[in-house]
């Protein structure tokens, strides 16, 4: 019979009477683990050998579980700290025995989390008792780790499981295959076996000098999985803002750009806010300690804008009861909203007068001194949108979002009437969650107040509309944590791991 | 959002309406833009405002608003005032800082414990939302016949008079006291002082009210303990101040509003400037014209004009058309009641018609508006480098802006000053979130460097990109700080060298047909000998080179890590 070298190899190193691992047989044999595998497969197809799956467990030690095992435990050093301070009489004040026993960071919560359960005293109210029967000589969590350590193994179940669920072990599942000799296997091997001629690679020899017809090339394990390989790929935050901007240009809107470090004027007093809105004042807003002030604004504006502040605009208007500075107006912060890049372009300041009708849009960062948590960020991304043309109504601004939204499979938009110092009517969007059905805020609409549009010198209507991206990638992914996303906290896992969405 | 505590029975007590559920209440409340919270404590609903509608700071004001909406109430209702006994004389001694004063006496007050906590409750809220936390406005009620009218100098009435006094002139026993005090020890030594000290510790002179007996109350800070107010109270005196005259009529108008609700009466108060003289409260009515054409295309809709007249008054308005020949040119007025604050503009009147119609009542219809879309060039460039940075086999990544000085000079060994590819002036945060996020990063290498520090734990190579923004201070910038986008890439892996990241940065240049250039330079975050300048079109624009391992251990990497950085623009 011919077989390949591989697998001639493997049947002569095989036994009839006593299982071999692959291992041993790879050992045996001198080839790669994989190239025996594969043959022990064929070998198996061809009837000459069968083959057991075993599963082993592995017991390894995790870097914490090393580090408690070359020391101790963090809750023997409190106990042993607690022994020193008198625990064992009286209780004794939290914070004095952690200082007493070296714990730092997340070794004291690890300390006192896991003090108690194990009878080392009592921890109520800031104060420690250590009672003085326990015996930490006689730990099981350490004498296991000890023993682990050097090598040696770990029967107690219930001590190795208590040791994975604190992240100090891990146990690892491989799965041991074992060949044994069919009796046709015996009796091929009796017959004798011839190796066929198996090449392994095409090589220009091979193929310049036209030996690969004669040749049989080594079979593959073509099932097994290769090695992982990255390679490069968009960030998912970045793909998101390429599928919305996608949409909207789709839709006829035109994209905005401009500068993040900008002038109050342009980011708050050109929108109608006046200056002693709490927004204005409020610690939510990154002011910058340098520069503080703009250079130029445009005159006529700001005396414009001034104006409409002060007076109101149109015959029956009325402004703000409110103190208007025009160095307040100059002041230079981390735009809190991308509406400054809309007033910027409205006036006219950046591409020139824009004609109705008109349709732009925006997805840059803004930045807003909110508190940071799992779904806030100090800085994310905005989708602004804004649509110019003579006679707009409540009726186009819904159509406009329900369409929008309507592409990222999020239906059934409900309008909530809302109030924003610079749009009116004004409305709060609410939608339904693809996945959970949750009723969900998704945007802030509106239509520019006549206040806001005279003084940039725009004539017809303009409804806007404001989103977090972050949001809408988190409604798309459910994604649970933005920072493992976005910012220099993310993880390359989690990227890597990310579904491919279009 | 700022939220307000209403007690559903007396809601349902003030609209007449004692069958209708807590559940319909709250729908009720709902339609007004009232988001129910919760309840609080006592069994209150806590309801969240948008802070447009001040006048629904308070039950009276809530139960009014719904009083329209189930269609107990139509059009403008103002309350009768009796003329004025009282005045307030301003004296030319009140600061320059807090000028302005208003007033009113409210007669036949009956308050029980919940009105008096209403009261207290829809004072605190006008302080913090109007009142800008009483720096622009701040209220102060007396119970009146705690109060000796001064005799004014050229009339009969009984007068109170606002001054401005020396820090330590006089003393007061303030609320929530024992002791006489001065303005000046009030603010140190009494709770409430201590709160609102820094509205008036830069003053010369306190502002104060005297009357006959002494002083009795020291605004915007605290009331004296003479006059409080208590369940047992019939008569009240209501006195503002402030530093502007509209916003504390407006303030007054609204809590005369909610004491009529109650069934008290109001009587109006003389305030005797130096040089002019007002009567308040001013209940007076104020009017919007709005053409009746623009109500339509706002919403939409076409409208009888008897609709928006009906419209009108179910939100407690009132509408009169004016004459017009022209049908199309149908201009209605409409008549705004007094305590209504954010009627600033017609549109504002649309918007109350519209929620009397019901927004959700109008059909979503997408616009017909032809326009052209596209991207901006910037956008596009950035897009067109992250593409071929990604085909290149770079992992894209998408970092914070803000960054701390640690991280951005000298954990990669540079400092602000050198004369180095990412050293330079930083635009810095007045008031930072934490010390993380102190500037605005100048280059992207150290967020890259960070990402890195965080990921020893995942497999390698790791090949990571940013295109991202920078920024730095320049004066001849209009807004003093040069915005850029940077390229930025670094290469770990075990065997990660120079050549790598040279072999990427050339694909890049070819690709974009850009001449490169890398002479040889120092710069500090770089193995001396194996970095060079990024040189693009004759330009210098950037740096490559092999992270120094100071850098490295620096960052707790164990591989070596090839980078370069250089500015966007030069690819265009």
């Amino acid at each position: 019979m011919q077989l390949p070298a591989a697998q001639v190899a493997v049947l002569e190193a095989a036994s009839a009477d006593e299982a071999t691992s692959v291992d041993a047989l790879a050992e045996a044999t001198d080839l790669p683990p994989e190239t025996v595998t594969g043959a022990v497969f064929e070998l198996e197809a061809e009837g000459l050998v069968t083959v057991s799956e075993r599963v082993d467990e592995t017991i390894t030690l995790t870097d914490e579980g090393r580090e408690y095992a070359e020391s101790e435990l963090p809750e023997i050093s409190l106990y042993e700290a607690a022994l020193e301070a008198g625990a064992d009489d009286d209780p004794v004040s939290m914070g004095q025995v952690i200082g007493a026993s070296g714990l730092e960071g997340s070794a004291v919560d690890i300390a006192l989390s896991n003090y108690a359960r194990k009878g080392y005293g009592q921890i109520d109210s800031g104060e420690i008792t250590a009672d003085s029967d326990a015996d930490p000589t006689s730990d099981e969590e350490a004498s296991a780790l000890e023993s682990l350590a050097t090598g040696d193994g770990l029967d107690d179940a219930e001590v190795r499981d208590q040791l994975e669920r604190r992240g100090l072990l891990e146990i690892s599942e491989t799965t041991v295959r074992e060949v044994t000799l069919t009796d046709d296997g015996v009796t091929e091997l009796m017959a004798g076996l011839e190796t066929a001629e198996t090449v392994g690679q095409v090589t220009p020899d091979l193929l310049t000098g036209g030996d690969w017809e004669d040749v049989e090339f080594a079979e593959y394990n073509v099932e097994a999985d290769a090695e992982q390989f990255e390679g490069g790929r968009v960030h998912i935050l970045r793909q998101t803002a390429d599928r919305v901007k996608d949409v909207l240009v789709g839709m006829g809107f035109q994209e905005m750009e401009g500068p993040h470090v900008d002038a109050d004027f342009w980011i708050n007093d050109c929108l109608f806010m006046p200056q002693d809105h709490p927004a204005r004042t409020h610690w939510d807003r990154f002011a910058l300690e340098q520069p503080t002030h703009i250079d130029d604004l445009p005159e006529d504006l700001v005396a414009d804008v001034e104006r409409a502040h002060k007076e109101g605009v149109g015959p029956d208007g009325e402004g703000y009861h409110s103190p208007w500075d025009e160095d307040f107006a100059r002041a230079l912060a981390l735009r809190g909203h991308t509406t400054s890049l809309s007033t910027r372009y409205l006036s006219g300041e950046e591409i020139g007068e824009i004609e109705p009708p008109a349709r732009f849009f925006s997805v840059e960062k803004v930045y807003r001194n909110d508190t940071l948590d799992p779904t806030h960020l100090l800085e994310f991304f905005q989708i602004e949108g804004w649509v110019m043309a003579e006679d707009l109504s409540v009726r186009d601004l819904m159509g406009t979002f329900e369409e929008f939204y309507a592409q990222f499979g999020i239906e059934d938009i409900q309008f909530k009437p809302h109030y924003n110092p610079y749009t009116e009517p004004s409305f709060e969007l609410f939608g339904t969650h693809p996945t959970t059905g949750e009723l969900v805020e998704i945007g802030n609409s509106g239509i520019f107040r006549e206040e806001m549009l005279e003084p940039l010198g725009v004539e017809c209507d303009v409804m806007a509309w404001g989103l977090a991206l972050e949001r809408l990638l988190m409604l798309m992914y459910g994604f649970e944590d933005i920072r493992d996303i976005h910012g220099t906290l993310c993880d390359l896992e989690l990227l890597r791991e990310t579904e491919v969405t279009y | 959002m700022p939220t307000v505590d209403i007690d559903p029975d007396e809601l349902r007590d003030l609209t007449g309406h004692d069958d209708v559920g807590d559940e319909e209440l709250k729908d009720d409340l709902f339609g007004l833009g009232l988001e129910f919270e919760g309840h609080t404590e006592d069994g209150a609903f806590e309801l969240e405002f948008a802070p447009d509608r001040l006048d629904r700071l308070s039950v009276e004001g809530v139960a009014r608003s719904l009083r329209y909406q189930y269609g107990d109430a139509r059009g403008v209702h103002v309350p009768s005032t009796n003329s004025a006994e009282w005045s307030i004389t301003v004296d030319d001694s009140v600061p320059d800082e807090r000028p302005y004063v208003t007033g009113a006496v409210i007669r036949d007050v009956s308050l029980d414990e919940d009105g008096l906590d209403s009261l207290i409750q829809l004072q605190e809220k006008l302080h913090a939302t109007m009142g800008r936390k009483r720096a622009k406005g701040a209220i102060g009620i007396h119970d009146l016949t705690m109060l000796k009218g001064a005799s004014a100098t050229d009339t009969d009435t009984p007068t109170i008079e606002y001054v401005g006094v020396e820090p330590d002139e006089d003393r007061f026993v303030p609320l929530d006291s024992d002791a006489e005090l001065t303005p000046a020890e009030v603010l140190e030594e009494h709770d409430t002082g201590r709160t609102y000290a820094d509205l008036v510790s830069e003053y010369e002179r306190y502002p104060a009210i005297y009357d006959d007996i002494g002083l009795f109350s020291f605004p915007p800070v605290i009331n004296g303990r003479r006059t409080e107010v208590s369940t047992e109270s019939r008569d009240l005196f209501v006195e503002m101040t402030g530093t502007d005259q509209w916003t504390i009529d407006k303030m007054l108008n609204i809590v005369c509003y909610a004491l009529a609700a109650r069934g008290a009466t109001i009587e109006d108060v003389t305030v005797q400037y130096p040089d002019h003289e007002l009567v308040r409260p001013d209940l007076s009515t104020k009017t919007k014209s709005v053409p009746h054409k623009r109500i339509e295309t706002i919403l939409g809709i076409n409208l009888d004009p008897n609709e928006v007249v009906d419209l009108a008054e179910r939100s407690g308005l009132e509408a009169t058309k004016e004459d017009s020949e022209d049908a199309d040119e149908l201009v209605y007025e409409f008549t705004i009641p007094p305590y209504r604050v954010d009627v600033l503009h017609p549109l504002d009147v649309i918007d109350d018609l519209g929620r009397a119609y019901g927004f959700n009542e109008l059909e979503p219809e997408y616009p017909d508006v032809g326009t052209v879309g596209g991207r901006h060039e910037r956008s596009r460039l950035e897009d067109a480098a992250r593409t071929q940075l990604v085909g290149l086999g770079f992992e894209d990544l998408l970092n914070f802006h803000m960054i701390s000085e640690a991280e951005n000079y000298e954990r990669l060994g540079v400092s602000p000053n050198a004369d180095a590819y990412g050293a330079g002036e930083a635009a810095t945060i007045k008031e930072p979130y934490s010390e993380d996020f102190t500037m605005l990063r100048t280059w992207v290498m150290p967020s890259l460097l960070m990402v890195l520090e965080r990921n020893t734990h995942r497999a390698y190579p790791q090949h990571l990109a940013e295109i991202g923004f920078t920024a730095a201070v320049d004066k001849s910038e209009n807004t003093g700080v040069t915005e850029q986008r940077h390229v930025g890439a670094v290469l770990a892996n075990h065997d990660a060298g120079y050549e790598d990241a040279k072999a990427r940065l050339q694909a890049l240049a070819r690709r974009f047909d850009v001449e490169l250039e890398t002479p040889p330079t120092e710069h500090p975050t770089f193995i001396s000998g194996r970095t060079a300048a990024v040189v693009i079109d004759g330009e210098e624009v950037g740096v490559i080179g092999e992270v120094h391992p100071k850098v490295l251990v620096e960052h707790d990497l164990e591989v070596p890590v090839a980078a370069f950085e250089f500015e966007l623009a030069a690819l265009q």
